[in-house]
């Protein structure tokens, strides 16, 4: 792939939901294109799309119409079986609600993605434990999701989403249940993450501490991507 | 398609993960493998016994001259078998033959001097005769033909074994003269006077008022003839009687007709063919029941877990690999409640052995008989698999539609 083309592009981008007789649109005509190694932000109040815009960009949903390219290639609506592998590869998910697995160790929640890819169990055991000490959580691998706190689901979250090393991450709210410090140190990890390895970060949030260490901020209002500051 | 233990322990703690639906679940495919077992159980034990008295009863193998099993004879052993001797010599020199019968099979009048009764009479082998039978005829009074010395009876006359049902009709007990009266080969009546040695029961009554036994040579001198009716071949499994039957039709292909025991058993394939659609039937019963418990508890899975399916989904976990995770946790919980229900059979098996509990008399039948449930590892593989895979089956049915369902509304599903 080409240093400058974009990981992931959207092009005039449209999405509609039909809710109690009415006809919402989410998203009207959206472009955007996320490179290698960036970390953009998208804000808007609540409604505006950002969650759409999120979920077209990790390949969960499918846009009305527009086009979606990944590295460059056309990724039609009608392909989930390589939309499927792309997120089994390439992309990680931090949710709101930190979606992790209850009857899963924090360990196994962050194996998971990496025994999907069918990598060997030494070596998954080692990035298992490397992705839990930059989350600040080592020790706490035996852990299941009801014996942690907020804060700390929130990061055995961020933990599972990037120990594949995907060339993208999708996180809505990322830093909204964490303290001042860790959330410092879970963006100093993505920055680290982008600049060492290009992982390209797509975040929804609202927190203000977390703007400023973004290359960019996209504003998202009725659907509608109003302009792009950059942040950093 | 992988499935290793990874998989498999995730499926078993989500199994677990509603402990009081999962244990009912358990319980009821538990249940219904027991009872399918024991139903089953209860039906092999009862075709091996009758399969054992008709053998008993008739010889693994029947032998006879052409025309003998059609039954139409006009005089008696008008098909009767000649030459016994030589060919029951060459019987037994088949490595597999135990021993060779003959029974001559009529029937006349009994008369104690005050009152005549039908009976039907076979001339035997007295010395082996009642070995053979075994369990299946049941000395009640006196002694067996073959228990006086040389054959000496307690009166006038060779001696005879009757019918319970028939000593009561004629009021004869051992020592008890009577005269039977036949038919001979060449049209005419005959008769001899005969001493009651034993009285016994068959266990059914309805031959027990009929029951007449002779030595083979006092039923040829009635009948005015050498011949026999057929001879009963007992091998030293049943499990053969197949194999030397059809090498034997071979041989005397044309000289003689060859049957096995199971030919001669209508009674018995009445019964399997009876017990066979009641426990079939039954049996899909449980197995349906089984199917709704396991579906059910799936289906509160599945509805429970949408959302974790759809993060599943999101993180690139294939609708295959969904519904694989679910068919294993079905898997877990049939081949749990499976296991549960097999040891739960035997030990209800065992326990019955244990207690002896009598079964009453079935209709026709004088005694009751043991009630035995038999423990067949074949059936209980069989039996644990259906249920097993009918658990994964009905788990892949209800969790296929979430695992294609939008990524989306799963993640949004509240």
């Amino acid at each position: 792939m080409n240093a400058a083309e974009p990981l992931l592009s959207l092009r005039g981008a449209s999405k509609s939901y039909t809710l109690g007789g009415n006809t919402i649109h989410a998203l009207q005509s959206v472009d955007l294109a996320l490179v290698r190694g960036e970390i953009a932000a998208v804000t808007g109040p609540s409604g505006s799309g950002k969650s759409t815009l999120l979920n077209l960009c990790g390949l969960l949903d499918k846009a009305d119409s527009g086009d979606l390219l990944f590295e460059g290639q056309p990724l039609p609506a009608s392909d989930e079986t390589r939309r499927t592998h792309l997120r089994r590869l390439a992309i990680g998910f931090v949710f709101q609600g930190f979606n992790l697995v209850p009857v899963m160790t924090a360990h196994d929640n962050i194996d998971y993605p990496l025994y999907l890819l069918g990598i060997g169990l030494a070596e998954r055991r080692q990035r298992v434990r490397e992705a839990l000490a930059r989350v600040g959580l080592s020790g706490l691998g035996g852990h299941k999701p009801d014996q942690l706190s907020g804060g700390q689901r929130q990061r055995v979250a961020i933990a599972r989403a990037i120990v594949k090393r995907p060339r993208l991450v999708i996180a809505d709210e990322p830093t909204a249940n964490l303290d001042a410090r860790t959330a410092a140190q879970i963006v100093g990890l993505m920055r680290e993450l982008a600049h060492r390895e290009g992982t390209a970060f797509l975040v929804a949030t609202h927190d203000e501490r977390m703007l400023p260490h973004c290359d960019r901020s996209l504003m998202l209002d009725d659907g509608v991507l109003k302009g792009a500051c950059h942040a950093h | 398609m992988r499935i290793d233990v990874k998989w498999l322990s995730l499926a078993c703690s989500n199994a677990m993960r509603n402990r009081r639906r999962s244990l009912v679940t358990l319980a009821i495919a538990a249940t219904g493998t027991a009872a399918a077992l024991l139903g089953g159980g209860f039906a092999l034990y009862t075709y091996e016994s009758l399969a054992q008295a008709s053998a008993r009863d008739t010889g693994h193998l029947v032998l006879a001259a052409p025309g003998q099993f059609d039954g139409n004879d006009n005089m008696p052993l008008e098909h009767g078998l000649a030459g016994r001797v030589q060919l029951t010599r060459a019987l037994l020199a088949h490595p597999r033959v135990t021993r060779v019968l003959p029974r001559l099979q009529f029937s006349g009048l009994v008369s104690n001097g005050d009152k005549s009764e039908i009976f039907l009479g076979t001339g035997v082998d007295a010395r082996q005769e009642f070995l053979v039978k075994g369990p299946f005829m049941k000395l009640e009074e006196g002694a067996l033909l073959d228990d006086g010395a040389d054959g000496a009876t307690p009166g006038p006359g060779p001696g005879v074994v009757i019918g319970k049902g028939l000593a009561r009709i004629l009021n004869v007990h051992p020592g008890s003269a009577l005269t039977l009266m036949s038919t001979t080969t060449a049209g005419s009546l005959n008769a001899i006077d005969v001493t009651v040695t034993g009285i016994v029961s068959s266990g059914i009554a309805d031959i027990d008022k009929r029951l007449a036994m002779v030595d083979l040579s006092t039923a040829q001198e009635l009948l005015v003839s050498d011949k026999v009716s057929f001879l009963s071949v007992y091998l030293d499994d049943l499990e053969h009687s197949d194999a030397v039957g059809a090498e034997w039709r071979k041989r005397y292909a044309g000289q003689l007709e060859v049957r096995t025991w199971l030919e001669q058993a209508l009674f018995y394939q009445s019964v399997k063919g009876l017990y066979n659609r009641i426990f079939g039937f039954l049996g899909v019963i449980v197995l349906v029941i089984v199917l709704f418990a396991i579906t059910n508890t799936l289906s509160m899975a599945v509805l429970e877990r949408t959302r974790e399916i759809g993060t599943l989904r999101a993180m690139g976990t294939t609708p295959a690999e969904v519904t694989r995770l679910f068919s294993l946790e079905g898997l877990v919980l049939g081949g749990g409640g499976a296991l549960l229900g097999m040891a739960l059979a035997a030990g209800v098996a065992m326990a019955l052995l244990v207690l002896g509990i009598q079964m009453p008399p079935p209709p026709g039948r004088t005694g009751g008989y043991p009630l035995v449930v038999a423990v067949s590892p074949a059936m209980y593989a069989s039996a644990a698999l259906a249920v097993t895979l009918l658990a994964a089956l009905a788990s892949f049915l209800v969790s296929r539609k979430a695992a294609h369902q939008s990524v989306v509304e799963a993640l949004a599903h509240v």
